[in-house]
């Protein structure tokens, strides 16, 4: 399990850093594949039967094979597209994350003094905050949706752990949505790329006030 | 015929849900399918009546998932009549669209198949939103209304409306994750102090919620305000509001505004009932009261200077929301029984101007309020039916929407919060000074173009007439209508705690 949350770390730091849209989103397949990980270690050590494993399938079903696979279909259509960023700025998102993930350890020892999985609500702190910043600074519609995956796995892994997964219709639920989530946004995106001939969201500013 | 209860609560589910899938396989012509359109909805709002006469406030009903209290029948009532208004205007609407020069639907054929698909699937998620006794459901389904409606308000794919979506699905999916994260930590105060026995059921977490450990229930209600808030459009979270109600298709904004944004406050009130014995009442009240006046106050500026004719709408939108919440704060059974009363009020309104502003929109060819003049001279039907309805929603006594206001404020001062009622006083007053003052500009003064003949048919004239006579004599006569009145009285009661 300590393995998981470095590699899951690492990431998330490399997820700050890339500016080319394909990377991006295999990176984000390969979080979401070490969430799909910790789904399966997490319900085999907990009980077991359908309950146990159907968390970890849909997660490798969903957040490792679908939704990258719509985005990077997606990124395919795009042409001389990379998020357009000075080095500055790529090294104030990292010091950020590095910041999120000291302040992740520090909410955990101040709320939950001594609790068991402490590196994880750390790490899933980290992908929240990580998931809200990406959202927010970055230009590009599709590192915005790989924010909000992001984001998403966070709360979920941070949920599996605390409560053992949610009950079943509602985990059902709730990938439910997330698969909707994403095919709404993919077909904003591509919709974008017709009428601003860019999938940079900067240029849309019309609506003010 | 006889029917009880469940039968009655399939129908509402099953209809609307039929009539999208025939809808989305767009095969029918499209004069069935706007008849088809309104014989479904006039069957669930006959279904909808039929159940609020049977139904008994104080035995709710209890289903494996279903759980249908006063509240939750209070909230069909709702949907129910805006459904109904909304099956029973798109035609014409649609039609004005296509009959123009540069229509979208003229251009593209045959999306009335989809937008009916889509409006309908919207619709029945909200019905489900007041069904579901989870509260993991209830999150889902809000999640979904936003995914359904975000491609709805992107329907006729123009810059701005993609612009608008852009800005609603990203800022409504961050809160509602917000929101999720609320209820994991629910669902887990419920495994360490309740027991694993029905997991996050909405009756039985009421009954225990004595149980719970009151440092993480305010935990978790800090998360859910922020969340749920995002979705009605409080105040620091409010964004994406103006514009997705703005850029929508007015039928759209009509359903957004009026049935949407409540539901949000309904799941809102359901885990207050929940939290609010572990936290305490004081807590609550501070952050709803804050947060409802505070949205108020942003929006009174925004309508003074406003350009925009729909967005003007829609801040009055805000500020109604804002009114609901903080009268929520005061848990006082005559502010809330007020407040239940006003999302009613408002939803019928709000759909009625929505409609109106729409229509005016599409014949004047601009929603720029500066460019339209002399309305009164040239469509005067319309005008008339303008004007009502602003003077409806601005709370003037002959409408519905001055009694729950002037409940709501009375509710300010019963309990202490003198200041506070005059406050939003007199924020209501300048909301009532900036758009009168918009309005009768349009209406008045001398027309600078030619006149394109009345804008309104029979059925949306009717229409209209109906939603605003409904909500009036509803508001009225409330204390003559014994069946409503013992509905509110009793929803008003179950949000205080007292479940059955």
């Amino acid at each position: 399990m300590e393995y998981l949350v470095v590699f899951l770390v690492l990431v998330v730091f490399l997820q700050t850093r890339i500016t080319n849209l394909k990377r991006a989103v295999v990176c984000l397949a390969g979080q979401s594949f070490i969430i799909a990980i910790a789904c399966f270690f997490l319900g085999l050590s907990n009980g077991e039967g359908i309950h146990a494993l159907l968390p970890g399938i849909l997660t490798l079903l969903v957040k490792v094979l679908f939704i990258p696979g719509a985005i990077y279909h997606l990124v395919g259509k795009l042409k001389n597209e990379r998020e357009i960023l000075s080095a500055s700025n790529v090294n104030y998102s990292t010091m950020a994350a590095a910041f999120f993930l000291v302040w992740g350890y520090f909410i955990v020892e101040k709320l939950m003094p001594g609790s068991v999985g402490r590196d994880i609500i750390a790490a899933s702190i980290l992908m929240i905050m990580t998931g809200l910043a990406l959202m927010v600074l970055r230009k590009r519609a599709i590192i915005q949706i790989v924010g909000l995956i992001t984001l998403e796995n966070g709360i979920y892994l941070l949920g599996l752990l605390m409560t053992e997964g949610l009950p079943l219709v509602v985990e059902l639920g709730v990938f439910l949505d997330v698969l909707i989530a994403v095919v709404v946004l993919v077909i904003l995106t591509s919709r974008m790329r017709l009428s601003f001939m860019t999938t940079d969201t900067s240029v849309m500013k019309k609506l003010k006030g | 015929m006889d029917y009880n209860v469940a039968d009655l609560i399939y129908i509402i589910l099953a209809l609307p849900v039929i009539f999208s899938i025939v809808a989305a396989v767009n095969l029918l012509g499209k004069n069935v399918l706007h008849w088809l359109n309104r014989i479904f909805a006039s069957a669930v709002a006959v279904a909808v009546v039929l159940l609020t006469l049977i139904f008994d406030p104080e035995t709710p009903y209890i289903g494996e998932y279903i759980y249908l209290d006063a509240l939750s029948m209070w909230m069909i009532i709702i949907i129910g009549t805006l459904y109904l208004a909304f099956a029973w205007t798109s035609k014409a609407y649609l039609d004005r669209d296509t009959n123009k020069r540069y229509g979208y639907l003229r251009r593209f054929g045959r999306l009335e198949g989809r937008f009916y698909a889509l409006s309908h699937t919207f619709v029945w998620i909200m019905f489900i939103v007041v069904l579901v006794n989870n509260l993991g459901l209830m999150w889902v389904a809000i999640e979904a209304t936003t995914l359904v409606s975000a491609l709805l308000v992107a329907f006729k794919f123009t810059r701005t409306s993609l612009e608008a979506t852009w800005k609603y699905v990203m800022v409504c999916t961050v809160g509602i994750c917000l929101a999720l994260l609320g209820t994991i930590i629910v669902y887990y105060i419920q495994l360490n102090f309740i027991g694993t026995d029905n997991p996050l059921d909405w009756l039985y977490l009421s009954r225990h919620s004595q149980e719970m450990n009151p440092a993480l229930a305010k935990f978790a209600f800090c998360f859910l305000f922020v969340g749920y808030g995002t979705k009605i459009g409080l105040a620091p979270m409010h964004a994406w509001l103006p514009d997705a109600h703005s850029e929508a298709p007015a039928l759209t904004s009509g359903l957004l505004s009026g049935a949407l944004c409540i539901c949000a406050i309904y799941v809102l009130i359901r885990n207050i009932i929940i939290l609010m014995p572990a936290i305490g009442i004081d807590f609550i009240s501070g952050l709803c009261l804050f947060f409802g006046i505070f949205t108020i106050a942003v929006a009174v500026p925004f309508v003074v200077v406003q350009r925009d004719i729909k967005r003007m709408l829609a801040y009055s939108s805000m500020e109604n929301f804002g009114l609901m919440v903080a009268a929520l704060g005061l848990f006082v059974p005559v502010a809330l029984q007020a407040m239940l009363l006003h999302m009613f009020n408002h939803a019928l309104v709000k759909y009625s101007l929505f409609y109106t502003a729409g229509t005016i929109m599409e014949e004047y060819g601009t929603k720029n309020m500066m460019r339209i003049h002399g309305m009164m001279v040239q469509v005067p039907k319309t005008s008339c039916f303008l004007l009502l309805s602003i003077v409806a929603i601005l709370g003037m006594p002959p409408f519905g929407v001055f009694f729950s206001k002037f409940y709501m404020l009375y509710g300010f001062f019963t309990v202490d919060h003198p200041w506070l009622g005059v406050i939003t006083l007199v924020l209501l007053a300048g909301m009532l000074i900036g758009i009168l003052y918009h309005i009768l500009r349009m209406l008045g003064s001398r027309p600078k173009r030619k006149s394109s003949g009345e804008l309104f048919g029979y059925v949306d004239s009717l229409v209209i007439a109906g939603l605003l006579i409904f909500s009036c004599v509803v508001s009225a006569g409330l204390s003559q209508l014994t069946v409503l009145n013992n509905l509110l009285e009793c929803a008003a009661r179950i949000i205080l705690g007292g479940v059955a």
